[in-house]
């Protein structure tokens, strides 16, 4: 990008910018963060203060307090957790037949999956809304986990195919005429070698159902059930918005994904390569 | 070799059970679930939405669903709310979509920058992609805050006027197209990333060698080879953006009036709130002709790379 001659002479320029995208990119998370360490008199308090004067953490005593913030991160740990695992399974099964099997309608299946993966979510609302409510199963983690597997379903295929195809298929045929059955050769030997797509299309999914706002308000509004981004949302106080709570309550929703991202963040950019996902 | 691996083949077929079937029957059984779940969670709601939007359905008058034919429909085109909300919808589209590319597209010239350490500058694109539109939302909200916000403060240091932001039909939307754009330019430097690491170097070696500028080289070089991610990011960002609930419903809730409020939340609004199913899946309907029409733009593009 950066003709050779010039980077000496760009290096402060290079810099400053880096340090701008460094603030675009975090200060909201930062910004959050602080206020969530200031009382609630500082916060009200003009002109406003950048770093807290006292840091408490009261306000994280309050969050957890005044609401069931640890129902919500519950609930979104189960979710994610068991949609990820469903679509893992689910995926991994799909994703072997299109790239080992010959299947005669391959590519109708590919295109197939990259046309789901365009699919507006707000088209499943109404009619789930209207299913789950007949059934009785609106307010129950069954409701969030089935289409959020659909959700992460196109794009963890489409990661796992190309993580399959990158892998010689020699190894799989060895352990074949060793005696193993082709179901053998795939959990033996080529889900261990695709650890680290499976932790791609794992992230991926997570993040996906960790994130999803319009199904869990729809669905689960009940208290008992909502995830963190419904619950935090839905917090009331004396005011519109009781920030004090709610940056402390946006903390610890944002805490566990970023530690997910600072773990595996080379895999989570070779998984953006594989396809387009939503943003 | 063939012969013998073709041997090993035919005596493991005398030896085939249940665990071992056929080829054909293995990939009928692998792709039954996903089969399975998307006739049931996609393939059937979207044919049971499609009648419904043909009925007279409110849950809530308690009278039995009704066959209305187009009347729904009519009643969508006659309806103020649609289009108000149809416009905000594609306010936000234009503006955030290429809003979001130029903001990605800097953010990702300068993340392929050579630095000694690459994570930082990683880690500032992934943590915005990663994290929940509606906590953005509430983040920004509280940015744009008219007393404690950090804008006000910002402005009032700058010795601008301080708007309320959220009163104001313009600035609302101004404010919520800010938080989408900041929120969606990350997924698309992340894309537009991954396109500028695949670029040869040599390309650019061979342009100094000639004498092209940086500009030249940009616009010569980097712009056709980012063709690909470009279209990608630029069609799934459509069909988001067309889809915005997010943002405008934990900084707005649609307010002021319905100045911001767009047409998913319109569908949410008249199913969950309203429970008028037949009006809900009418306006779903619309959005969904609405998306598949960018999505039939985006197979084609795509169908034209590979």
């Amino acid at each position: 990008m950066i003709p050779r001659g010039v980077i000496q002479r760009g290096a402060p320029l290079r810099s400053i910018a880096a340090f701008l995208v460094l603030v675009n990119g975090l200060f909201p998370a930062i910004w959050i963060l602080l206020t969530s360490l200031k009382t609630e008199s500082e916060l009200t308090r003009t002109p406003i203060t950048y770093l807290p004067v006292a840091a408490t953490l009261t306000n994280y005593v309050h969050a957890f307090h005044d609401q069931p913030l640890l129902r919500y991160l519950a609930n979104s740990l189960i979710v994610a957790s068991a949609s990820t695992a469903l679509t893992l399974l689910v995926s991994v099964m799909a994703a072997y037949a299109l790239a080992r099997l010959e299947i005669s309608f391959r590519d109708l299946a590919l295109a197939a999956i990259i046309a789901v993966s365009t699919f507006p979510l707000v088209t499943l609302l109404v009619p789930l809304f209207q299913t789950l409510r007949a059934l009785g199963l609106l307010n129950t983690y069954v409701a969030l986990v089935l289409p959020y597997t659909v959700l992460s379903l196109p794009i963890c295929t489409l990661v796992l195919v190309s993580f399959f195809e990158s892998i010689p298929v020699d190894l799989e045929n060895a352990a074949m005429v060793d005696g193993s059955t082709r179901v053998g050769a795939l959990v033996r030997v080529l889900l261990p070698l695709s650890a680290p797509g499976l932790a791609t299309a794992g992230i991926l999914a997570f993040v996906n159902s960790w994130d999803e706002f319009l199904l869990a308000l729809s669905f689960n509004s009940n208290p008992a059930y909502r995830t963190l981004p419904v619950g935090i949302t839905l917090y009331q106080g004396e005011f519109a918005f009781p920030w004090p709570e709610i940056s402390a309550a946006l903390v610890v929703g944002i805490v566990p994904v970023t530690a997910l991202i600072i773990l595996f963040q080379q895999r989570i950019l070779a998984g953006l390569t594989a396809g387009g996902i939503k943003g | 070799m063939s012969v013998s691996v073709a041997g090993a083949r035919s005596s493991l077929r005398r030896h085939r059970t249940w665990l071992d079937p056929r080829p054909a029957v293995l990939a009928a059984v692998l792709l039954a679930p996903a089969s399975l779940l998307l006739a049931l969670i996609v393939i059937y709601p979207v044919g049971r939405l499609v009648w419904t939007s043909f009925l007279q359905l409110n849950l809530t008058s308690g009278v039995p669903a009704q066959f209305a034919g187009i009347g729904n429909y009519v009643s969508v085109v006659q309806d103020p709310v649609f289009w108000q909300t149809l416009k905000n919808t594609a306010i936000i589209a234009v503006v955030t979509v290429p809003g979001a590319l130029v903001v990605g597209m800097t953010l990702a010239l300068v993340a392929n920058l050579p630095f000694r350490r690459r994570w930082p500058v990683r880690l500032a694109l992934l943590v915005p992609w990663a994290l929940p539109l509606a906590f953005t939302g509430l983040i920004f909200a509280w940015f744009f805050n008219s007393q404690y916000g950090v804008v006000d403060d910002l402005l009032r240091r700058a010795g601008l006027p301080q708007p309320i932001w959220f009163n104001s039909v313009v600035l609302a939307m101004a404010a919520i197209c800010i938080t989408t754009i900041w929120k969606t330019s990350s997924f698309v430097a992340l894309i537009l990333f991954a396109g500028l690491q695949a670029i040869p170097p040599e390309l650019y070696e061979a342009a100094d060698v000639d004498g092209a500028g940086r500009i030249r080289q940009f616009v010569f070089i980097t712009l056709p080879m980012l063709r690909p991610a470009i279209v990608v990011a630029m069609i799934f960002r459509t069909i988001t953006a067309l889809q915005t609930f997010d943002i405008p419903f934990t900084m707005t809730r649609g307010g002021p009036g319905d100045a911001t409020r767009t047409l998913a939340m319109y569908v949410y609004q008249n199913t969950v709130d309203f429970l008028d199913l037949g009006y809900g899946s009418t306006l779903a309907v619309i959005m969904f002709l609405i998306s598949m029409m960018v999505s039939v733009v985006y197979l084609r593009q795509i169908r034209t790379q590979a």
